[in-house]
């Protein structure tokens, strides 16, 4: 008993050490940078940044942390609470304002100059800004669009893909016909209620009104949760989709089991490398009236109590270089956030992201609201009931309405 | 000095591990009581003391009392059921067969998996378009169309349960052979030169005996599965509309999800207050087999 306890006893002493000495480390030039996990090519990516960094500036090195989207808040919020927050890394931009009010990050104005400014793209740039001053600049950006199978959608009698909703039931009735899935539906896990969002928005309804108050119980938002149920109710969706998360939709999409999806431009990457022979046309957000797409930017900040902080904006002025940005961007399929991509022949020549950016003068963004992740429990819970079955949409929608506003604190 | 006064051993023995049992155990509960008593930011920044505002809001929140029910639900169902599979499970090992080892090797091998693996495998084999457990169902003839399991809680709930049945078989069966292994095997005989049944050895001789380790089980049990969060976290994050919450997995969202750390603190003093009840329930059920014994 006493031996175990001495043999514990040493290696807490030997961990102890172990901590001081990494804690050490971290004076001199050590500068943590938490990524997420977009793709397979994320990790190599930013190891090669770090490296390539490292080469051309010794004395700093860059440690790179791998986080899964769904644990990053919960990472953070332990190592923040812990007291030992990284120095740079990678958020949803929608979190900010959470970060800020807490002054956890660094204002990015006092680093940064004119020029670097004007390498992004002032829609990009915006949603990192809260009254007027930088905290977080846009590491990546999509926005949303539709993905339809040329091949089913032709016979369906859509060859360009459906334009308005009622294409869209209309196409699926078509494709139930013939003993397809029309329309993929999200229904689990995140972003099931921007899946709803797509509607209400097309529909020319707001998630939040002018006055800060819950505004997607309208008719805009009845209008679109009817048409979703109409399609649920007929069949006109895979089958289940409450048991389909974002991934589970996309993946069927390239399997030819669903006809039409709505998701970000990274597919267009997923579908080269693991369905090359799927004959897919893209379009924008099937219309109620309104066009629009879902526009969406991760941010990267820098940390305030960071020790290091002029290596870490170092390192950000790097990889918010051309060569780097265009390399990040071109491997996760994404939308180009600073002008230098924007001009690459890579992105001038390329039809299928076109789409994506001709849309961005109507794009929604998350509005930078305390309360924002309530009003989305809300609305997925709403909108989960009505696929089920268990809620009509009028009502699911005026209850979540009220929950919405008690967590926007109205 | 210990000559002098030796009813001080035993405490000066007890008292490392005592005092490192209390070191670990009381900092984080009085930073978790701390926490509960405050407005706290999303990052653990303690605000404004807002004596018991946590507790009514979440007492006030339908969610947690639909979430308390099925935890109840949830414990109850997981571990009667464990109990129920692991006893015969345990009676049959503890004879002796040819295979036996590779039989015991086989009821323990889940416990070896990681719960978190164990679940996402389940996802995997759950899934409606192609899952293995519709494959096998439908190759038997018991379904015709594929059933979409994890799409609502009245599917996705009692398959998490059996879920739970299953990883907490092999730990329950290993205390019970350790319980059958210290029944001696005489009395059997003596019973069986009675001429009692095989129903009537089980019944006046087994299960009494087996009493005590069918009492720990019991309460272990009912601790882990409480506290278990993986299987439903990992199948349906508390979804679809929030039909499958447990209190841990609401704590989990309360306070990941939402990042309102304050409210997540008093849920988890409230599952505290509910384990400590059972936990104390056990002590004096220990207690009183031994005087007993």
């Amino acid at each position: 008993m006493f031996k175990r306890l001495r043999i514990g006893t040493t290696s807490a002493l030997v961990l102890g050490a172990s901590v001081l000495g990494l804690a050490t480390a971290a004076e001199a030039g050590n500068v943590r940078v938490k990524v997420t996990f977009y793709s397979a090519a994320t990790e190599p990516y930013f190891k090669k940044m770090a490296e390539e960094f490292n080469k051309k500036n010794p004395g700093t090195t860059i440690t790179i942390e791998m986080v899964n989207w769904d644990d990053m808040r919960q990472k953070l919020t332990t190592d923040l609470t812990g007291g030992s927050p990284p120095d740079i890394s990678i958020i949803g931009t929608r979190w900010l304002v959470d970060f800020v009010a807490d002054n956890q990050v660094e204002n990015l104005d006092e680093h940064m100059d004119a020029a670097f400014k004007d390498r992004f793209i002032g829609t990009f740039l915006s949603p990192g800004q809260i009254q007027g001053k930088t905290y977080g600049l846009p590491i990546a950006a999509s926005a949303r669009a539709l993905y339809y199978n040329k091949e089913q959608l032709t016979k369906a009698g859509f060859p360009d893909g459906p334009k308005t909703w009622d294409d869209v039931i209309a196409a699926s009735k078509k494709m139930k016909e013939a003993g397809q899935a029309g329309f993929g539906l999200q229904g689990k896990e995140i972003e099931t209620e921007v899946y709803f969002y797509y509607g209400l928005w097309s529909n020319g309804g707001d998630v939040i009104g002018k006055d800060g108050k819950a505004a997607f119980n309208s008719p805009a938002g009845v209008k679109a949760l009817t048409t979703y149920k109409t399609l649920v109710d007929g069949g006109l969706t895979q089958a289940g989709p409450t048991s389909h998360s974002r991934e589970d939709v996309q993946n069927i999409f390239k399997q030819g089991r669903v006809g039409m999806v709505i998701t970000a431009p990274f597919l267009i990457n997923q579908i080269k490398k693991e369905a090359p022979n799927l004959q897919y046309g893209i379009t924008s957000i099937p219309s109620g009236g309104t066009t629009t797409t879902y526009g969406v930017t991760d941010s990267i900040v820098m940390f305030k109590d960071s020790k290091v902080k002029k290596e870490a904006w170092a390192f950000l002025d790097y990889i918010f270089t051309k060569d780097p940005r265009i390399e990040f961007t071109k491997g996760e399929g994404f939308l180009p956030t600073t002008k230098a991509e924007a001009a690459d022949p890579y992105f001038t020549g390329n039809k299928e992201l076109q789409t994506f950016v001709d849309m961005l003068p109507n794009a929604k963004f998350a509005p930078l609201v305390a309360g924002w992740d309530d009003v989305s429990t809300a609305v997925t819970r709403a909108v989960q009931s009505v696929y089920l079955g268990q809620a009509k949409p009028e009502d699911a929608l005026k209850t979540a309405e009220a929950e919405a506003n008690k967590g926007l604190g109205k | 000095m210990l000559r002098r006064y030796p009813s001080l051993v035993p405490w000066l023995l007890i008292a490392p591990g005592f005092l490192l049992a209390a070191l670990i155990i009381t900092y984080p509960f009085i930073d978790i009581v701390k926490v509960s008593l405050h407005d706290v930011s999303r990052f653990g920044q303690l605000r404004d003391f807002n004596a018991t505002g946590n507790f009514s809001r979440v007492f006030a929140d339908p969610l947690f009392w639909q979430a308390l029910v099925r935890t109840m639900w949830w414990t109850v169902l997981v571990v009667g059921g464990t109990m129920l599979v692991s006893l015969p499970t345990a009676l049959i090992l503890n004879e002796n067969f040819i295979g036996r080892g590779v039989a015991r090797t086989i009821v323990m091998l889940p416990w070896s998996v990681s719960l978190t693996m164990t679940a996402v495998v389940w996802r995997w084999a759950l899934n409606g378009e192609f899952g293995m457990f519709n494959a096998t169902l439908q190759s038997l003839g018991l379904i015709d169309t594929p059933i979409v399991w994890l799409a609502s809680a009245d599917t996705a709930f009692p398959m998490q349960v059996i879920i739970g049945i299953l990883v907490s078989v092999p730990f329950t069966t290993t205390i019970f052979l350790g319980g059958l292994s210290s029944v001696p095997g005489d009395i059997y005989e003596a019973a069986k030169l009675d001429g009692a049944t095989s129903f009537q050895q089980f019944r006046t001789l087994t299960l009494p005996l087996m009493k005590p380790f069918i009492t720990m089980a019991t309460v272990l049990n009912v601790i882990y599965v409480f506290n278990s969060f993986p299987i439903i976290w990992v199948l349906t994050q508390g979804g679809p509309a929030d039909g499958t919450h447990i209190l841990v997995t609401y704590l989990y969202h309360l306070a990941f999800r939402l990042g309102k750390l304050g409210e997540a603190a008093a849920v988890s003093l409230v599952m505290l207050a509910i384990l400590l009840a059972f936990t104390m329930l056990y002590v004096r059920l220990v207690s009183r087999d031994e005087e007993e014994a």
